[in-house]
């Protein structure tokens, strides 16, 4: 008792160092980390119901059993799916509630959306966020990549996180082709010099829609320009032109482009039957699973374009109002580990690629992502993802259907 | 307990007699009323309902998407477009055409084995196996079968027929639908013969051997005996078969050019079309299929009856 009023005379400097010590947090912002500890905690305990298309068993199967799991003995959060046949009612649903001033403890607490639904939501202040930076292992992830940034022509600004990507790819029968037009220009020349041999299915199909977008990205000669807002006279201009190169190559077609194939299902019949050349896909996989089903032979594989090819990622999203926005983060964050991408990407159990960029990954898991058996026809994922175009705003994509309806397909 | 011995009888009587009412009599009108509710609610409420939900969203009343004046104005569009009177036309060409081949070879097949299927139960089982295949399949067999890089090309080729499988004249996705109107035809074949098979095997032959004993030959036989027999089921069921082919969106999807597409299609595309003002078009363009379908449906029943008041066999 003696001393201690002595104390802070002895050793003034010290005091005040120590003092100056604990102010230093208050001048800065907390670590991420420190962030991602709280969020953990108050994660703790909630229940997350994340509402999804559930239409594919394969998908439902990973997220009630393997994701489901993990979180539950990982951070005590118990994740609840709820399979919707379009997450576009949820949105409407949202939308309702936000007009009726429900701000707080909503039903949904993640979504699963992209393109359209993405603009609503973000349009119309749906969306909680951004968080997308507050987790962890968004650093995987490139989210400068043009594919990345943007959701159909929509900046995603962190307001949702990446989750899987889907991008298309040229199939083609090494034994007829050796040597492949690796670009659409090259394609172009092909199929002026080889008629008959090249078809796609009729837009408004969803891969026979993005073949026509590939056609406009390459007349108008630039990607960057239908991101965000764009020039809309550029537009038409642009989309007249790929119209007349469309118009222009149908006597090149398979059936001199009288009729076209409905589905890429008959395409890849065509293809395998020998009557067409090529086929394509929206799926990185497709033609490693028909070879597996026997049913294109074993020397077929896939390639890209040189300038790229368009890729979709997907994401998944917090409503404004959502009541357990931690845990959703949680969950969010658990999606994008390398673990959880990992297992998402087998064949056996979905085979959905990965949006984590392969050289931002430990070596190990670079490794283990790298011995991922994907199947004869499949490329790595560092080709995919050095070729990834963005998709244009669905604006554009609707404008060119009805275009290619009214003159392509109608002006024969 | 003996006093209550002879009253149990009594208790016994009332439902016997009601067992003996009930054989005797026809149910009540309200017993008929109450047994055709069930099926009655499922029909008028369901199919009914949805077609009035149709009728208003194709004229235009669609609260959901803030349409919500009535008007003509989308089946005025379409009968204004050159497109929907060419589908139009194409579909009635493909259906009436799959109708009038699946019918004359139906009473060919039918004359043929009214004297043989008595003896072969066999042909008549396998006349019955075309009717359980769904027209999605026929479809995709035919496409296998037709195409320039199936079934019969590869075999033609292989036979010297034709020199190569291009040469092979395109029946799939074709001009003239014959893909679409073999298909059909083989799938309505059956229906039509086992409709007519049922009358003349009803018939009986006394009645074409009392024209034999009048010295009445063949053709004679078949145009005042057997053709006035078997027409009231026969245009019924050749009307049958011509709606069900005018509305059917199977094969046309699968079989069909992209364009010009058959009415089916038409309503689906835009049905399914991304542009929501879109869809009150398809809806007017089931309604359209739907009235022309009713029509035979109609006509079908009125010949029916027209044929039953005038005893014809049936």
């Amino acid at each position: 008792m003696k001393t201690s009023p002595r104390r802070p005379t002895r050793y003034p400097c010290l005091q005040i160092l120590i003092l100056l010590f604990l102010l230093i947090p208050l001048f800065t912002t907390p670590s991420l980390a420190d962030n991602w500890q709280k969020t953990l905690a108050a994660a703790k305990g909630q229940t997350v119901d994340w509402f999804m298309w559930g239409g594919s068993p394969a998908v439902n199967a990973y997220v009630n059993g393997y994701v489901a799991d993990a979180l539950a003995a990982r951070y005590d959060v118990k994740l609840r799916q709820v399979p919707v046949k379009d997450i576009a009612e949820i949105v409407s649903k949202l939308l309702v509630e936000k007009q009726a001033g429900k701000n707080r403890d909503g039903k949904v607490d993640l979504m699963w959306i992209n393109g359209e639904n993405f603009r609503t939501c973000k349009r119309h202040g749906l969306l909680h966020g951004p968080f997308a930076h507050q987790l962890p292992n968004l650093k995987y992830v490139d989210t400068e990549k043009p594919a990345v940034k943007n959701d159909f022509g929509e900046p995603v600004e962190g307001l949702e996180s990446p989750w899987g990507s889907a991008q298309v790819v040229m199939i083609y029968d090494t034994a007829r082709t050796p040597e492949p037009p690796r670009s659409v220009a090259a394609l172009i020349d092909w199929i002026r010099a080889h008629p008959g041999r090249f078809a796609y299915p009729a837009p408004p199909d969803f891969t026979g829609s993005v073949f026509v977008r590939h056609l406009f990205y390459h007349v108008a000669g630039s990607v960057d320009a239908w991101q965000g807002d764009f020039d809309r006279q550029a537009f038409a201009k642009a989309a007249d032109n790929t119209y007349a190169l469309l118009r222009e190559l149908a006597p090149a077609l398979w059936r001199q482009g009288s009729t076209y194939p409905e589905s890429p299902v008959r395409m890849a019949q065509l293809f395998a039957d020998g009557e067409i050349d090529f086929s394509f896909s929206y799926h990185q996989a497709e033609a490693s699973k028909k070879i597996h089903d026997g049913l294109f032979p074993d020397t077929v594989r896939t390639y890209v374009f040189d300038e790229g090819t368009i890729a979709n990622t997907h994401f998944v999203a917090i409503p404004f109002n959502a009541a357990d926005t931690a845990g959703a983060k949680v969950v969010a964050n658990f999606l994008l580990s390398p673990e959880a991408q990992l297992k998402k990407a087998d064949p056996a159990v979905w085979g959905d690629f990965p949006v984590l960029e392969a050289g931002r990954l430990p070596e190990e898991w670079q490794q283990k992502f790298a011995a991922l058996e994907r199947g004869p026809a499949t490329l790595p994922d560092a080709v995919l993802q050095g070729h990834q175009l963005p998709e244009p705003p669905s604006e554009i994509l609707i404008e060119l259907e009805k275009g290619w309806q009214r003159k392509v397909l109608k002006a024969q | 307990m003996a006093a209550e011995g002879p009253e149990s009888p009594v208790i016994v009587r009332p439902a016997t007699q009601r067992g003996v009412a009930r054989d005797r009599q026809p149910p009540s009108r309200l017993t008929h009323l109450l047994l055709l509710t069930p099926a009655l609610l499922v029909v008028v409420g369901l199919f009914g309902g949805g077609l009035l939900m149709g009728l208003m969203q194709s004229l235009g009343h669609i609260p959901a998407a803030g349409l919500q004046e009535l008007s003509l104005g989308h089946f005025k569009g379409l009968f204004s477009d050159p497109d929907f009177v060419g589908s139009l036309n194409l579909t009635l060409y493909i259906a009436a055409t799959a109708t009038l081949i699946a019918t004359l070879l139906s009473v060919g097949l039918a004359l043929v084995l009214v004297t043989l299927a008595r003896r072969h139960r066999l042909l008549t089982f396998l006349l019955q196996i075309p009717l359980t295949v769904p027209h999605l399949v026929v479809a995709v067999a035919m496409i296998f079968l037709l195409t320039p890089a199936g079934l019969f090309a590869r075999l033609a080729v292989q036979l010297g027929l034709v020199d190569s499988i291009q040469a092979f004249p395109l029946l799939v996705n074709d001009r003239w639908g014959v893909g679409m109107i073999i298909a059909y035809v083989w799938k309505e074949v059956p229906f039509i013969t086992l409709m007519i098979l049922s009358v003349l095997q009803t018939a009986g032959i006394e009645l074409l051997e009392v024209g034999r004993t009048l010295k009445a030959g063949p053709w004679q036989r078949f145009r005042y005996i057997t053709l006035p027999t078997i027409f009231p089921s026969l245009s019924a069921a050749a009307l049958i078969v011509f709606a069900y082919t005018f509305g059917a969106f199977e094969i046309p999807f699968l079989m069909g050019r992209t364009y010009p597409m058959l009415l089916p299609v038409w309503a689906y595309r835009s049905y399914s079309d991304v542009d929501l003002m879109a869809r009150p078009e398809g809806i007017a363009t089931g309604l359209v299929i739907a009235a022309v379908v009713s029509l035979a449906i109609v006509l079908a029943h009125a010949i029916l009856s027209y044929a039953r008041r005038r005893g014809a066999v049936l």
